[in-house]
């Protein structure tokens, strides 16, 4: 009798996790092999002249420029955000905490479209950037806002639950025993949420990594000048230079792996985390 | 001293926390503030420490005014009931934290370190990460922790309400024994008597935000001041007698009065009895011994060593208990006794005396009035009625727009309360709304009566959403936690009591105050009983009405029962006064749950709405 239940308990298991590898080769492992296919299918030298050409290069490096960029600005505002959300009180919180996730509900295109009407030509705060000497429009800077637009929630939404779960009493104690604020943050109340912290920071690069949409809008997508490793792909892909489009994409796709599994890494070595 | 509090007062919102706590913690001294959840004890340590402000007051450390400072620059070690470690930091590096703050050598830090760890005995567990430790090693580390950089004061908030029993024991031992070896001036609290007798040199009892009485735990213990005190530290009854010829005299009893407490015939005095103080016989004590009289054992528990009984003893004239609180239609009183095992409680009747006792000055009532400022002084006139026979203090509350108007508000109060000879009562001046500041001020401050009187003499019902009556009245009778007087008519001696004991709904809050305010004023009461049809009341109201005439015979006070036919139950209560002509009238009003769901009773306003002299409505929560 129990040994029936038993089987057939391990029989749906047994089907529920067919099931979740089915799911997870369709949308996960598929795509990874036809891009990799895709890339090598002429052979290495193809991959690695296309790899290498100035426009890829540049692209590769503007990428990661951006995308840094993007990911410190999101960390430090983002954890004061999470900060401010978590622990004070005041009118229009909610509001606040409604418009953390505006990003995610935006389209990117519309994002990079408002940037456009901020700062293009006749923008609201071109002015304020003309007189700065900044070109943001077809620019780095403004792609960097676009980039940083996207990817604003990862951190402050990571950071939150875990600045609430902690509390305040360990940042108490830590001012007892005469710590400043500062050093309550750095010592105390940091340690405690590298973890989620961590998380949201891998998120939000893997996430500026791929974006598109609101860059394309706001670059324009120059070639050799203002194109990302994204662009760079849909350019390949227009002008029929398949070789060039999947070779970008394995690296972008293997650069964005490295990230996920160096923080998997990590968490496992200490033996911490979620 | 090493801790000074002056004064120290502290609001969140409207509610009063704490409320004017004064404090002296000698150098090197253990104090324990003692008191339940929410009596505002954790918020006097941490604003001690710094972690919250005080609204008002000073707190000193060795002499230093601390009052405005940050807590870095208090220099206090805290203990918090949670541990609050470091979970990321080692065992040592928790330990050295405020040590590196305070930029000490690497040397100096590993030394204090390896002492501190001996200290609580964590030796060798230095390296290990919090997570490694038990509950009681975290609060060991805690400790350790708090006392690395020396501090001034060593504070500990329910340092061991997390941990099992045993541990508790073990850890309060080392405590204990740590604080002695370093001298360190400590408070700690908790709402843990054995945990407050055992460690602490003194102790302080806090209610509700107020310091009741400070002490060595067995002076407490054994000679409370406050029956409140009594009854909070261990178990015992305590029981109201009245004093003759210089002794307290309960009944039989008669028992010598100590010094300091009043004295002269006919003054209220106290009685705390123990259950350890109890003895139990079952042949007649002899003489001189002190007898309380013969009792039926209730129950009783066997808790290995010993034995609890619970008697029910007869009603003794003239004495009253107060705690524990009796049931409704109870004639006698309680009394708990502790009883060595291998005494058998054969036979259910058994003498009771006692082996010790304490006897306590009066409870001291306290009454609020409200006054206007302008009109007339009846309300004070009876508050002064009350204060005398009562011997209760009295405070008088007026309401101002705003502090401008305060001094001369306060100038008119003066005269008022001269006119009415109600010179020894305190004037509050509060501001806001009146009916509002009434009910905060009684949530700060609990009050046994509130006096008030309504703006019109009489007042039409004919608007139902309005209560039939002033605002104000009507919205205090709907939230106030203490009976509300609600001042009627002009002249009343409060010797004819009308307790309306309303049909269908047994109000026994009403018969128990009504007939503990007649015993005290020696008044006549009158139970009323209004019936709609002309019947004899129904066997629910009859047992009922047997029940609060048994309560008002343990208060000593005849009480005869009226029956009356009437259409409504207002009417024929407010027939009744007029015709027998009584000077109060005592209703049943909400009790805590339908108080915000319902409107105050349709009798209950209308009686307050159409009677000629003083009505008393009690809340049905009142004990």
């Amino acid at each position: 009798m129990s040994k029936q239940t038993k089987r057939r308990h391990s029989m749906s298991e047994w089907a529920l996790i067919g099931a979740v590898v089915l799911y997870a080769a369709v949308l996960l492992v598929g795509p990874l092999v036809s891009i990799l296919w895709g890339a090598l299918s002429e052979g290495a030298a193809p991959f690695v002249r296309e790899i290498t050409s100035p426009n890829a290069l540049n692209a590769i490096k503007l990428t990661l420029l951006l995308s840094v960029g993007a990911t410190v600005l999101n960390t430090v505002f983002g954890v004061c955000i999470a900060w401010v959300l978590v622990r004070d009180d005041f009118k229009g919180r909610q509001l606040i905490n409604g418009l953390v996730d505006l990003p995610f509900a935006v389209s990117p295109v519309i994002a990079g479209l408002m940037l456009i009407l901020l700062f293009g030509r006749d923008g609201w705060f071109t002015w304020v950037t003309d007189s700065l000497g900044i070109k943001m429009v077809f620019a780095w800077p403004g792609m960097l806002l676009a980039t940083a637009f996207v990817s604003l929630p990862f951190v402050t939404r990571e950071v939150m639950p875990v600045l609430a779960q902690i509390g305040t009493e360990q940042e108490n104690a830590a001012y007892t025993m005469g710590a400043s604020s500062w050093q309550a943050f750095w010592h105390v109340t940091l340690p405690s949420i590298r973890w989620g912290l961590l998380y949201g920071v891998s998120l939000t690069l893997a996430r500026a990594i791929g974006e598109f949409g609101a860059v394309l809008v706001v670059s324009g997508g120059v070639s050799g000048l203002t194109e990302t490793s994204t662009l760079f792909i849909f350019r390949s892909l227009d002008d029929r230079n398949y070789v060039g489009a999947y070779s970008m994409a394995l690296v972008l796709a293997l650069i964005s792996f490295t990230i996920l599994m160096l923080m998997e890494f990590f968490k496992n070595r200490t033996g911490e985390g979620r | 001293m090493s801790i000074v509090l002056e004064k120290i007062v502290k609001r969140y919102g409207r509610q009063l926390i704490v409320d004017r706590v004064s404090l002296e913690v000698a150098d090197g001294e253990f104090f324990v503030l003692l008191g339940a959840s929410g009596s505002g004890k954790s918020t006097i340590l941490r604003m001690i420490a710094g972690l919250a402000q005080p609204d008002g007051g000073r707190i000193l450390l060795h002499g230093r005014d601390v009052t405005g400072l940050p807590p870095q620059q208090r220099d206090t070690g805290m203990v918090f009931q949670n541990y609050s470690i470091f979970h990321h930091m080692s065992v040592s590096e928790n330990i050295e934290f405020g040590l590196k703050i305070r930029k000490k050598p690497r040397a100096e830090r590993r030394a204090k370190v390896e002492q501190l760890l001996d200290l609580v005995g964590l030796a060798g567990l230095g390296s290990r990460l919090p997570a490694q430790l038990s509950g009681g090693q975290q609060q060991r580390v805690a400790v350790a922790r708090a006392l690395a950089y020396e501090p001034n004061v060593l504070l500990l908030d329910e340092p061991f309400g997390a941990l099992d029993v045993k541990i508790r024991t073990q850890l309060r031992r080392s405590l204990k024994e740590i604080q002695k070896k370093l001298g360190v001036t400590a408070i700690l609290v908790t709402h843990d008597q054995e945990e407050a007798f055992e460690l602490a040199d003194r102790i302080g009892i806090l209610e509700r935000g107020r310091l009741l009485e400070v002490g060595e735990g067995e002076e407490l213990y054994a000679r409370p001041k406050s029956s409140f005190v009594a009854t909070f530290l261990g178990a015992g009854t305590v029981l109201v007698g009245s004093a003759s010829s210089g002794k307290a005299r309960f009944n039989t009893l008669s028992l010598p009065i100590p010094e300091g407490i009043p004295r002269e015939d006919g003054a209220r005095v106290q009685l705390l009895i123990r259950p350890e103080h109890v003895v139990l016989s079952r042949e007649e004590p002899p003489g001189g011994a002190a007898v309380l009289g013969r009792g039926t054992v209730l129950e009783q528990t066997f808790n290995g060593a010993s034995r609890r009984a619970t008697l029910r003893m007869p009603h003794m004239p003239a004495t009253r208990q107060i705690a524990p609180p009796i049931p409704f239609g109870e004639e006698g009183f309680l009394v708990d006794a502790v009883v060595p095992t291998d005494e058998p409680l054969t036979g259910r009747e058994v003498w009771v005396s006692l082996r010790s006792w304490h006897i306590l000055g009066p409870p001291v009532p306290r009454l609020m009035v409200y006054d206007l400022g302008s009109g007339s002084t009846e309300p004070l006139r009876l508050a002064k009625q009350l204060v005398e026979k009562l011997e209760a203090t009295a405070t008088v509350l007026a309401v101002a727009d705003g502090p401008g108007a305060a001094e001369a508000l306060r100038e008119r109060h003066k005269r008022r309360q001269d006119e009415s000879d109600l010179t020894g009562a305190e004037l509050r001046i509060r501001y806001g709304e009146a009916a509002d500041q009434i009910i905060s001020e009684q949530a700060e401050t609990p009050y046994e009566m509130v006096i008030l009187s309504p703006s019109q003499k009489r007042f039409a019902i004919t608007d139902p959403r309005a209560d039939g009556m002033g605002g104000l009245t009507g919205k205090v009778l709907q939230q106030s936690r203490a009976p509300v007087l609600v001042v009627k008519g002009e002249g009343s001696r409060f010797s004819k009591i009308l307790i309306c004991t309303a049909a269908g709904e047994p109000g026994k809050s009403d018969v128990r105050v009504g007939g503990r305010l007649a015993r005290r004023l020696r008044a006549s009461v009158t139970l009323l009983y209004v019936n709609a049809r002309e019947e004899a009341p129904g066997p629910l109201a009859r047992v009922h009405l047997e029940r609060a005439a048994a309560t008002l015979r343990s208060l000593d006070v005849e009480g005869d029962i009226r029956y009356r036919q009437a259409e409504t139950a207002s009417a024929g209560i407010l027939a009744e006064a007029d015709e027998g002509a009584f000077d109060l009238i005592v209703v049943g009003g909400h009790g805590p749950g339908s108080r915000k769901l319902f409107k105050l009773s349709d009798v209950t306003k209308q009686v307050v709405a159409g009677s000629d002299c003083p009505v008393l409505v009690v809340p049905s929560d009142v004990k």
